[in-house]
């Protein structure tokens, strides 16, 4: 087991530094004319930067309003009894919501339930899993279909929701699994 | 599906910001206007002619439970501040001080420099010879409201600016690997990953034709999803996106590919713990690797089956930009 984890952790050191060198190092290689190449890439990034900024503005002002307005708790309290039959600690439901919304919220929600029931706690063991194995939803909608200018984004909202709330159940469930309680 | 999330997200935030503010107003949880009892006490001596004099200020825990009914305890005693002005004498916090809700409210809602508690000093007298003995005094506070309503518009216009400096920040990682991008794609580094996991990728997107490079940076995505890696991820993301646009016949609609790439992003396989839950944790994430694994590998199955089934829904296969294409 540990073996395995080192290895991975070896490897994910490694993965940038190969495709900065090995990149350009292939290219070069293959006769490309490396650095007029790039150059012509990189120029796409200023764009694309911009391109975002009204997706990511919509997306951000509306989820940092609904944080804001003190609707989380009544959220909390209108669901916690709908979970509690799925085994879903009602401790963990700011989490299950935030995770989708904001990764800076989750992130300082993960350091708040340290803080609360200690490093050890099977709460948050099933908090940094959920953390860990979820993306924020909401952002990633915003920069990838920002890029490309798609407005219209079909059932990505309810494949990507429903990503989230199989990640929640599960993260809950699979530390059950290996750590009881 | 997201115009009804996002004007919820709006108009739901109004509505409970409001509801709040009202029930806040009702309870009268601020006790607006009204006089809370404090004992000042003055370790370096009271001067009355000094405009400022250093106090410690105590808050007697039972007093302030019943003043406020509230649950949360203020410390032992704050050090603070006795300013003497024109309207008055008036007591201020030091900034940072850890204060209980809802002075800890509060102090964010009044109009002073540094969010630091202050309030109006009333039915205070002068101590005695000994001025370390606490005396007596009564601290009124401004009146606070609508602090939900304020929060909302604060919060809106900030993360209007936070969006267009995540955004604005992209740019330099953006060009590194977008610059990278191009020469892999010059070199053919793409072209021998495509028929490298096109076995694998293919049943996922099959609108997709075998050979498009779509496949390699939809790979070169996952791989560095599965290491951990949100910043080289990011630009390999919006590469496939752009790859997949290509074969897009609509400017502004998703394809099927592009709502199955986002799905696998979202559910984000990871091998090696993301770096900011590394910083939050410390090692003990290390042992968090494998229940991880398996959320992610289960969460991603229950992504692809989800986003196969809702793409047979008669609605969303009716907005498919490919459909008329293909027949």
């Amino acid at each position: 087991m540990n073996a395995f984890r080192d290895t991975l952790a070896l490897l994910s050191v490694f993965v940038v530094p190969a495709i900065l060198v090995g990149f350009p190092l292939y290219g070069l290689v293959k006769g490309v004319p490396v650095y007029e190449t790039f150059v012509e890439g990189a120029k796409e990034g200023f764009g694309v930067a911009v391109r975002i900024i009204p997706y990511l503005v919509a997306i951000l002002f509306a989820i940092a309003m609904f944080r804001a307005s003190g609707a989380m708790d009544s959220l909390v309290a209108f669901l916690a009894p709908v979970l509690a039959p799925l085994g879903f600690p009602g401790e963990l439901l700011p989490m299950a919501i935030i995770r989708p919304l904001t990764g800076s919220g989750s992130a300082g929600l993960v350091v708040d339930m340290i803080n609360r029931y200690g490093e050890d706690s099977i709460l948050v063991k099933m908090a940094a899993v959920m953390f860990g194995s979820s993306e924020t939803t909401f952002y990633v909608i915003a920069v990838y279909f920002g890029a490309i200018n798609i407005k219209r984004t079909r059932h990505a909202i309810a494949a990507g929701l429903t990503a989230d709330v199989a990640a929640a159940l599960l993260s809950v469930w699979i530390v059950r699994l290996f750590y009881g309680g | 599906m997201l115009n009804y999330i996002w004007a919820g997200l709006i108009v739901s935030s109004l509505l409970f910001a409001v509801g709040n503010d009202v029930r806040d107003l009702r309870n009268d949880r601020y006790r607006n206007d009204q006089a809370l009892p404090v004992e000042v006490s003055f370790p370096q001596g009271y001067d009355d002619t000094a405009r400022r004099v250093p106090v410690r200020i105590r808050i007697d825990p039972a007093q302030y439970a019943r003043f406020y009914g509230a649950d949360e305890a203020p410390q032992e005693s704050y050090s603070g501040a006795l300013i003497t002005t024109e309207e008055g004498a008036q007591l201020r916090f030091d900034a940072g001080a850890s204060l209980p809700e809802p002075l800890a409210t509060i102090a964010t809602v009044s109009r002073s420099n540094d969010d630091e508690l202050q309030g109006a000093l009333v039915a205070f007298a002068p101590p005695g010879p000994n001025p370390v003995l606490a005396v007596p005094a009564s601290l009124r506070f401004e009146p606070v409201r609508f602090v939900k309503l304020n929060a909302i518009s604060g919060a809106a216009l900030d993360f209007a600016q936070t969006a267009a400096e995540i955004a604005i920040s992209l740019i330099g990682v953006l060009s590194l690997f977008l610059g990278m991008l191009k020469i892999a794609e010059a070199s053919g580094v793409i072209y021998s990953l495509v028929k490298l996991v096109r076995p694998v990728l293919r049943p996922l997107f099959p609108e997709v034709p075998p050979d498009h490079p779509a496949f390699g940076m939809i790979a070169l995505n996952i791989t560095a999803n599965m290491f951990g890696l949100g910043n080289a991820a990011t630009p390999f993301g919006i590469k496939a996106m752009q790859e997949l646009q290509k074969l897009n016949p609509s400017d502004d609609t998703a394809t099927n590919p592009m709502v199955m790439f986002l799905a696998i992003n979202t559910a984000s396989v990871q091998l090696v713990p993301p770096v900011l839950l590394l910083a939050l944790m410390g090692l003990q994430v290390n042992q968090l690797i494998f229940p991880i694994i398996l959320t992610t590998f289960l969460g991603l199955l229950v992504a692809i089956v989800a986003t196969k089934l809702y793409g047979r829904l008669p609605s969303v296969r009716a907005s498919d930009p490919e459909r008329g294409a293909a027949s």
